[in-house]
């Protein structure tokens, strides 16, 4: 645990660190573009420089292994110069592209040049000109006029997602990052992770190109449904302030687009692509009218006729969805016991040719709750359903369930979010909210309990599922 | 004869280069003992020799091979840097060609010494003769029980490999040399870790140049003491130097330490060509800051004479500049070089060389400014010591040292959109 | 690539075990020498004998200007035009056989005879100007050897 100062100021650094990472962990801020603390050290930018106190000279902190008794300086004259030089350099060849380039906003180049450097070119010679708009898969594009060579995106498929699938190909000032040519970087399952990384506009996510200008978004922190590894994300949307009137109203309820969220217990700062897709699940035609075998009525109407079912049936079964947060799930608990036989189901399945489960963060079972349910129910609940002859009553709750295995003779209440044939045929039909609509909870696959926060309201005429099970609660149990 | 000598001390025949000969010359006696000595003992006689390294860095030999810790239970390498690409150099070349043994017996001695099982030489892939010469060396050297299983039926064990490149001058750089021995882009490393601890695959690893190494054989057949004898105390032994350029007679000489510069150039090499004055001199490799003929005058070939002077030994490669020839024009070449070189991984040398050579090629276009001599200055300070290999620093000092000498011919050129001296750059017209 | 397979393995032998990635260098050398140049299938195959990534191979062919993509003259003709080389004459060499071969620096004729391209330092500055056709240096060229020598090479 060696002692070491920085700018005069003592700083108790760990054995195996750099100045870069001690500096950073205790408030100390030194800029940098290529390092990553998740990532290998390049040590390429040269713009985390410090200034061993006492020398003329300066040295990347990135890959200054710490020693007892050493003494630096973040924001001398010297390294303040060498900083502004440095910018100078990376923006010899940048093209003034802010103004039409998506990661304006939440651009690093941009905050260091405001920060650290200031001026204008002091250049007089004419750019380099490179590709821009490579399509370097099907979901991500490349400026490569844009890039500075900071090899954090060819780091991250060699030892993270271990794609190999890019590269940099020729050398000096015509270097260029280049997709490998046998399309392994479209099969690449966490490859939007570079979007991320990246820290100016070269790498942009296709799906999200010109969609939106980031300060008009604000990010809520969720938690992604789509496996039980529940990675923490971001999900972006319009801010209040900014739902312009004259845009289909649609814009100002849309997910924009989804990050990861740092979250070092369970994914780190990377999600996979599949999490980033999420619109595709959430933005769904959605079923907003409760129904009574297809007949509109009031949501009041709904819940008391489904009330009414349940107290007089005899043998019950319920359904349960795997997609219900642990809030959910307790509410169900609390007014299914006693009363209904209880399983639960994997709501949804990986699709033909979706890579199933891998040692970074993929899991087979692509829905976020199966473990709060199985241990909310108990383990046999974790079977195939079977209905006893004399099943007069069932409880759907959530998608993926064959409603052709259904009884013939029982009735069925089914609580769903999406527009389905089912939903007309449904004794009751109950439409309920999704989870950019709530707040509440998943139990990953590992135990872990993470959050989500409501992105947006739900419709009037649509229910929390949790407030249809507190209504159904009371009640005979028989 | 520009001294002693100690490596082109025979003359070059049809034959000279094969195993016969070599041995015929007292070749592999140098091993035989070295076979019989231990690690640490062979180690000591290299860093008594007080031999420097030869690629550029003049770099104490025996200190470098020292930091590799002996019986730590992992591989190490040797490797051999026949890369040979500073522009003015040829005189690993010599070797190559012409005692290719002295190289291998040497690199044998040295793997002894560094309990290194596998030994690689990494040549440019431009070199085609001094490639088949030593393939046919390494050859021969196998079929003479001195690589293999057990050198010289010792219980000694070595291989060896060659390793072409193909065309980067940055894989002459240590750490961009081993970045292509392991198969990849000669990207050079950052330090630390040193090559001595983690080098090739991470393993310690000893890069020496091939004239470096070839003065081992002698310094173990002979003694340390034998070899302090030749050079100068801080400077011993000699150097193998290629001079070409304005010269009459260019050539790879071996030159003592210590030899009068004026007498090698004007006696040994005969001078300046089409009977011209001798302008300046650029001592070891574009990267050294040049001479002028005045600063030379007084000059002896050694380092402390050189970097006295403000220059340096450098890879040996004297290029010879006479009179009337414009040194804007010899710069801008300079810059295309290192330009066309840059390996693109750090910001100061990627887009620093671009932007000098664009304002250089702006000055020769007749548009040169004011502010350009600034700003190549500017340029070259801001890649002095940032770098991550010297690569960055060796372009400025190119740049600066011609700068420092010749501002008036800059100065000239971008006041009258011409060159001073019309744009020359030969002494004489074919 | 796979005829060259057995030649590979021999390589092998008198490298430490472990070391396929070193053999990236030397296996695209001796596969450019066999076709002209590197195809895309050659790199799948070599990818796949040595185990080592397709980008490592694909970044190396970009990165090293000896590695050619695509076919080129039957003669390359590369002169070298750093320091040494156009003190003595290099400049003017260049732009002769590039008007006498027909094409710009950089071109190959229509006829596939001559590829001109310059080089830098070749390690001949001793004997400059040099000029290098296919693996051979020529040196102490002139206007007059270089015509002689451009008419021998059919």
């Amino acid at each position: 645990m060696p002692e070491i100062f920085i700018n005069g100021q003592s700083v108790q650094a760990e054995d195996d660190e750099t100045v870069l990472q001690a500096a950073l962990r205790t408030g100390h801020y030194i800029p940098y573009f290529c390092w990553h603390k998740s990532l290998s050290i390049a040590g390429n930018c040269r713009l985390c420089v410090v200034q061993p106190e006492g020398k003329n000279w300066v040295e990347i902190a990135c890959n200054m292994p710490v020693s007892e008794g050493m003494r630096v300086l973040t924001d001398s004259d010297i390294v303040k110069k060498n900083r502004k030089a440095t910018l100078q350099f990376i923006t010899l060849n940048h093209p003034v592209d802010c103004g039409i380039c998506d990661k304006a906003g939440e651009c690093t180049l941009q905050d260091y040049h405001f920060e650290y450097n200031g001026e204008r070119s002091i250049s007089d010679v004419p750019k380099v000109k490179s590709t821009k708009y490579v399509e370097l898969s099907e979901r991500i594009v490349l400026d490569n006029e844009r890039c500075i060579l900071c090899s954090r995106c060819v780091r991250f498929t060699r030892e993270i997602s271990k794609s190999n699938a890019l590269g940099i190909k020729q050398r000096g000032d015509e270097s260029l990052l280049r997709a490998v040519e046998d399309g392994a970087l479209d099969r690449d399952a966490y490859s939007d992770n570079v979007v991320d990384i990246c820290p100016v506009g070269a790498l942009l996510s296709k799906p999200f190109l010109h969609k939106a200008r980031v300060w008009y978004l604000k990010p809520t922190r969720s938690v992604c449904p789509s496996c039980s590894r529940g990675c923490a994300i971001d999900i972006w949307h319009r801010k209040p302030e900014w739902k312009l009137r004259n845009l289909d109203p649609k814009e100002n309820t849309a997910i924009a687009r989804v990050t990861p969220h740092d979250n070092p217990e369970v994914n780190g700062p990377w999600i996979c692509n599949k999490g980033r897709d999420l619109a595709q699940i959430f933005e769904r035609a959605r079923a907003d009218g409760a129904m009574l075998k297809g007949k509109p009525v009031e949501l009041s109407a709904a819940i008391e006729m489904a009330r009414r079912l349940i107290d007089g049936a005899r043998q019950r079964v319920a359904i349960v969805s795997s997609w219900g947060s642990n809030e959910e799930l307790a509410a169900a608990k609390e007014a299914l016991a006693g009363r209904f036989a209880t399983f639960f189901k994997a709501d949804r399945v990986a699709e033909e040719g979706e890579p199933l489960q891998d040692d970074l963060l993929l899991r087979a079972d692509k829905n976020p709750n199966t473990t709060a349910a199985r241990t909310t129910f108990g383990d046999a609940s974790a079977a195939a359903p079977t209905f006893p002859a004399d099943t007069d009553l069932v409880l759907v709750w959530g998608e993926g369930f064959d409603f052709a295995r259904l009884p013939a003779k029982a009735r069925i209440i089914f609580l769903g979010s999406y527009l389905a044939p089912e939903n007309g045929h449904a004794d009751v039909f109950i439409p309920i909210s999704i989870q950019t609509e709530r707040a509440g909870h998943y139990t990953n696959f590992a135990g872990v309990v993470s959050g989500f926060e409501p992105c947006f309201a739900k419709a009037p005429s649509v229910a929390h599922a949790e407030a249809v099970f507190a209504s159904l609660a009371g009640g005979p149990r028989s | 004869m520009p001294g002693r000598q100690l490596i082109m001390n025979f003359p070059v025949t049809a034959t000279s280069h094969t195993l016969a000969d070599y041995v015929a010359r007292g070749g592999y006696q140098a091993l035989a003992k070295a076979l019989a000595m231990t690690p640490q003992d062979i180690t000591r006689e290299v860093v008594a020799s007080g031999l420097l390294g030869h690629g550029g860095a003049a770099f104490p030999v025996g200190r470098k091979w020292g930091v590799v810790k002996l019986d730590d239970g992992q591989p190490h390498f040797l490797c051999t840097n026949a890369d040979e690409g500073e522009p003015g150099t040829f005189k690993d070349r010599w070797i190559l060609e012409h005692a290719p043994h002295l190289l291998l017996e040497s690199m044998l001695i040295a793997a002894r010494a560094l309990q290194v099982r596998n030994c690689f030489v990494y040549m440019r892939g431009e070199f085609d003769l001094p490639y088949r010469r030593l393939a046919a060396a390494i050859e021969e050297a196998y079929a003479g029980g001195y690589f293999g299983e057990k050198v010289c039926g010792s219980d000694f064990a070595c291989d060896i490999v060659i390793i072409r490149g193909a065309g980067s001058y940055v894989c002459g750089e240590a750490s961009g040399l081993l970045s292509s021995v392991e198969g990849k882009r000669g990207y050079p490393r950052n330090r630390p870790p040193r090559l001595t601890v983690k080098g090739l695959f991470q393993r310690p690893t000893v890069v020496n140049n091939v004239e470096t190494l070839s003065n081992v054989a002698g310094i173990i057949r002979d003694g340390a003491e034998a070899f302090k004898q030749l050079g100068k105390p801080k400077c011993p032994g000699t150097q193998l130097v290629s001079i070409s350029g304005h010269i009459e007679k260019p050539g790879v000489y071996e030159v003592e330490y210590g030899y009068p510069l004026q007498k090698f150039l004007f006696d040994d090499c005969g001078g300046i060509t089409g009977g011209k004055k001798l302008k300046c001199i650029i001592p070891g490799g574009i990267s050294t800051k040049v001479l002028t003929a005045a600063e030379c005058e007084p000059l002896t070939y050694d380092k402390e004479s050189l970097e006295k002077a403000g220059s340096s030994l450098g890879s040996g490669g004297m290029i010879v500049i006479a009179e009337d020839t414009c040194m804007v024009r010899l710069l801008q070449v300079m810059l295309r070089f290192y330009h066309h070189e840059s390996c693109g991984q750090c910001t100061p040398c990627r887009e620093g060389m671009g932007w000098m050579h664009k304002i250089i090629d702006r000055i020769v276009a007749g548009d040169g400014r004011r502010e350009d001599i600034d700003r190549l200055y500017a340029i070259s300070a801001l890649n002095d010591g940032t770098t991550i290999c010297g690569m960055g620093d060796a372009a400025g000092y190119a740049t600066v040292g011609i700068l420092n000498k010749y501002r008036d011919e800059f100065e000239y050129f971008i006041e009258h959109k011409r060159s001073k001296l019309g744009g020359n750059l030969e002494a004489v017209h074919a | 690539m796979k005829h060259l397979i057995p030649e590979f393995e021999q390589w092998k032998k008198r490298f430490p075990p472990g070391f396929e990635s070193s053999l990236v260098m030397p296996c695209v050398r001796r596969i450019q020498e066999d076709r002209g140049f590197v195809a895309s299938e050659d790199i799948d195959g070599l990818s796949t004998y040595l185990g080592v990534p397709r980008i490592q191979i694909e970044e190396v062919l970009s990165y090293y200007t000896q590695f050619r993509r695509a076919p080129i003259g039957r003669w390359h003709i590369q002169t070298c035009r750093n320091v040494t080389c156009s003190m003595r004459s290099a400049e003017r060499l260049i732009d002769h056989i590039a008007k006498k071969v027909g094409v710009a620096v950089g071109e190959t004729t229509p006829d596939g005879r001559f590829t001109v391209s310059t080089a830098e330092c070749l390690g001949s500055c001793g004997t400059a100007p040099v000029v290098m056709v296919n693996d051979t240096y020529h040196e102490n060229m002139s206007i007059e050897k270089i015509d002689r020598l451009l008419d021998e090479l059919k």
